[in-house]
């Protein structure tokens, strides 16, 4: 391909004009380098906790006696640890960093009351800090991802209220009449998260639901964290990142607002498709049926949406390390919307159901869709912080390759080594135990694409650090994965 | 887009409808359950739960028990939980009206317990000392030669499943499953080659109810060479203990923390358990359950869906054959129906 002609930069606006408007971004990015910064300090800490834990849970799976004596080291507490620290520390932490950053930019405004904010980051990583000492000390409540015990929760619950008052002052100063589609897809996200939260800490701690609801309210809530938090934020950073970095406006405002309301609507009602042929009305499980089904439309619309806008500009991904990601990430909410309507069906859900898959479709969700989305922003973000560029363009390779080897190895292994489980359980002319054993191997395999995500976390932290502490390149070129004078000299 | 207002209300709408849709109206419909009762007003199902019940179920959650076992049985149509006899109907909401949490599971790297409760010896369906009145054979008693097996390190994968298809092998009558290697296999699975001889009430609805196929083995084991009976609350304890000198096969980790070690003062304690070869304490101590232990054991064996339910068929039970295979008995000790 021959990348000349393609803006590797951001555009250039005519004289005037642009120098405000670059001198205006500065300004706005200088603001908020602290409060972004915390977050993103404290989710990159989390994630190599969450990383380790996962490792370790995934060992433990397939060797139980491994210092199952420990009562805070068996796996039954390690692995909510695990969980609930890449969901609220690590996945909300960086999902926050990167709203609060974008909600600045978009408003057009420069961070006001960022006290507000670091305050919220503080109680927050308080509360993931007692969640986790209080999980692991046996006071896990037994719903998923609800596992911090309520004194956890209602830290959490402040924090979020500080950090929510921010965006809604931000609002108030916004300039422009103009709202962005990621804008739309932030104020969701932090609107509905709070409802979504205190609705599922109030229907099943304060004014428990009778029976089996509560486990329908539990999944509801799991999974309108997934899409309507995690989700929406970041789609809308995806939405923010590709037309940025190849400086080539969104392809249709229409798809994108037909797939914000679809995704809206469809994704919120998706929660019960976990339960399939459970103890509930049959009615609950065939809505969230069809809307999982549903979740095409938007699926639909966004993918081709992001496709079209890409289109011809794929080969930027050779060089830009936001783009990669993002798309990347792109593309595997394409893959985990699909596999979730999959799964859903009651005929594959049969064999399916109590099976590793729904750890796949789990870690598909938040790492191959979410946190690959995030990788993305943090390296277009961070460098504008500080000030500096990324260091080595080749750690950046790097990470990219073993986290996408990673998250890949381990779905495929989760999704055949489900399939072998859930056939074999499904086939009573089977011991039970037999099911078990077909699914050690894939779990073995799955630990071995743990090292390879253990190894690109760390490898993201070094290099995150390394410009924490001032070390990156001073440049006015970001850092690109591969030369670009180089490949533009053997082109001609 | 101009104006906030639209979406606000549009963020506000979506939400709202999913809430009122997944969580309001179906805690309108199956909210307010109550428990049923025949005409008189007794053989009411299902019961509060006791205190120790309770406490066990958190014991349950705060360990983890609900990331592997789940306790939901499907409707024939659905799968195949009601042929592994995992219970006799499909789970139904009003047998969770007294639970909380409810921990209904989303993974089965271990069996089901939605019934492990009725899969108990009879005697032991109410409320029982945690310690197992049977004075089983202790220490050196036990056939060694089982526990060395199960000694020997994790089994290579390929073995393992080679000696549970041998000893499921449907068709085979039991004398050829255990003749196959007694010595080497693990002890639960030769016992459920053997198990079609026993009398349980498992066996017995195996062999009463004409749907299912003439497989002779029950689809757990009855009994396992030195250990308490099968899903006593002693035998659960020992597995808690030491899952694998139970069942060669288990991935369980062991719980050996909810257990403490202490010197034996005059006599041994009821409730130590009865472990054997190299779990076994040394001369002069046993191992005890801590009260956590005991309240899990309570709760397990509180766990207990084979009571009918007047809105849920009971499988297998063409009604004529069901009085008399009545498969499982009903909480007080009496037989169902």
């Amino acid at each position: 391909m021959n990348p000349v002609g393609i803006p590797l930069k951001e555009p250039s606006v005519s004289a005037a004009a642009g120098d405000t408007e670059q001198l205006e971004r500065a300004l706005i990015d200088a603001s908020t380098r602290v409060p972004v910064l915390i977050f993103y300090t404290s989710a990159v800490g989390w994630l190599i906790l969450g990383t380790l834990l996962a490792g370790f849970v995934s060992f433990k799976l397939h060797t139980p006696e491994l210092l199952a004596n420990v009562s805070f080291l068996t796996w039954g507490r390690v692995r909510p640890a695990h969980m609930n620290v890449m969901v609220y520390g690590w996945a909300s932490m960086a999902g926050m960093g990167t709203a609060i950053w974008l909600m600045a930019r978009l408003c057009r405004t420069v961070l006001r009351y960022p006290l507000l904010l670091v305050a919220g980051a503080g109680f927050w990583n308080l509360g993931v800090f007692l969640g986790l000492c209080g999980v692991l000390f046996g006071e896990s409540t037994g719903y998923q991802w609800l596992e911090f015990p309520s004194y956890a929760a209602i830290i959490l619950f402040v924090a979020y209220t500080l950090v929510a008052s921010w965006v809604v002052l931000m609002f108030r100063f916004r300039r422009g009449d103009q709202i962005y589609i990621t804008q739309w897809y932030l104020l969701g996200a932090f609107l509905w998260f709070p409802w979504v939260y205190a609705a599922g800490q109030l229907m099943l701690f304060v004014v428990p639901v009778q029976g089996v609801l509560q486990a329908a309210v539990g999944w509801w809530y799991a999974n309108n964290l997934m899409f309507l938090w995690f989700g929406a934020i970041a789609l809308g950073a995806v939405y923010y990142m590709i037309p940025k970095v190849i400086g080539r406006p969104i392809y249709s405002y229409h798809l994108a607002v037909i797939g914000f309301w679809t995704y809206a609507l469809f994704s919120s009602w998706t929660g019960m498709q976990r339960l399939v042929d459970g103890p509930f009305p049959a009615w609950m499980v065939t809505a969230s049926i069809a809307a999982t089904i549903l979740t095409l439309i938007p699926v639909a619309t966004v993918g081709l949406n992001h496709h079209m806008t890409m289109q011809g500009y794929f080969p930027l991904m050779r060089y830009s390390p936001t783009l990669r990601f993002t798309v990347f990430g792109a593309m595997s909410y394409t893959v985990f919307s699909l596999l979730g309507i999959l799964i859903s069906l009651r005929s594959v859900a049969r064999y399916l159901n109590f099976t590793q898959v729904s750890i796949a479709y789990s870690h598909l969700g938040l790492y191959a869709f979410f946190t690959m989305v995030i990788f993305g922003s943090m390296y277009y973000i961070v460098p504008r912080l500080i000030g500096r560029e990324w260091r080595y363009g080749s750690l950046i390779k790097l990470h990219f390759w073993a986290s996408a080897y990673g998250i890949g190895l381990m779905t495929l292994m989760l999704l055949a080594g489900g399939l072998a489980q859930g056939t074999s359980m499904e086939n009573p002319s089977l011991a039970f135990s037999e099911s078990v054993q077909s699914v050690l191997p894939y779990l073995r395999g799955r630990s071995l694409s743990g090292i390879l995500l253990t190894a690109s976390h760390f490898i993201f932290a070094y290099h995150f650090g390394l410009m924490l502490f001032g070390l990156g390149r001073k440049s006015t070129v970001p850092t690109f994965l591969n030369p670009v004078e180089a490949e533009e000299a053997s082109a001609h | 887009m101009k104006g906030l207002a639209p979406l606000f209300l549009g963020i506000f709408g979506t939400f709202a409808f999913s809430w009122v849709g997944l969580t309001v109206i179906p805690n309108w419909q199956i909210g307010a359950l109550n428990p049923q009762s025949d005409e008189e007003g007794t053989d009411i199902y299902p019961l509060p739960q006791s205190g120790m019940v309770t406490r066990g179920a958190r014991v349950y959650a705060a360990n983890g028990c609900f990331y592997c076992h789940t306790e939901q049985v499907r409707a024939e149509y659905a799968g195949a939980d009601i042929e592994r006899k995992w219970g006799d109907r499909r789970s139904a909401p009003r047998d969770y009206i007294f639970k909380r949490p409810v921990l209904l599971g989303k993974m089965r790297m271990g069996q089901d317990l939605a019934n492990i409760g009725a899969r108990a010896p009879k005697e032991e369906e109410s409320p029982a000392p945690a310690g197992g009145a049977s004075p089983a054979p202790q220490g050196a008693a036990a056939p060694s030669g089982a526990v060395a097996s199960a000694k020997a390190g994790s089994p290579p994968p390929a073995a393992s499943p080679g000696s549970a298809v041998a000893s499921k092998a449907p068709a085979s009558p039991a004398p050829v499953a255990s003749s196959s290697s007694p010595s080497a296999k693990p002890p639960a699975v030769a016992a459920a080659g053997a198990s079609n001889a026993s009398p349980s009430p498992a066996a017995a609805a195996a062999a009463g109810s004409p749907a299912v196929s003439p497989s002779p083995s029950a689809p757990w084991p009855e009994q396992t060479a030195g250990l308490p009976p099968m899903y006593s609350a002693a035998w659960h304890h020992v597995h808690l203990y030491s899952p694998r000198s139970v069942n060669f096969d288990s991935n369980m980790p062991s719980y050996r923390f909810l257990y403490r070690l202490r010197r034996i003062t005059d006599a041994r304690s009821s409730d130590a358990l009865q472990l054997t070869g190299s779990d076994a304490p040394e001369q002069g101590w046993e191992v005890v359950p801590t009260f956590d232990a005991r309240c899990l054991v309570a709760y397990m064996m509180a766990l207990n869906q084979s009571h009918p339910l007047k809105d849920v068929r009971s499988a297998g039970a063409p009604a004529a054959a069901s009085p008399a295979a009545s498969p499982s008995p009903a909480p007080g000790g009496q037989p169902a129906k």
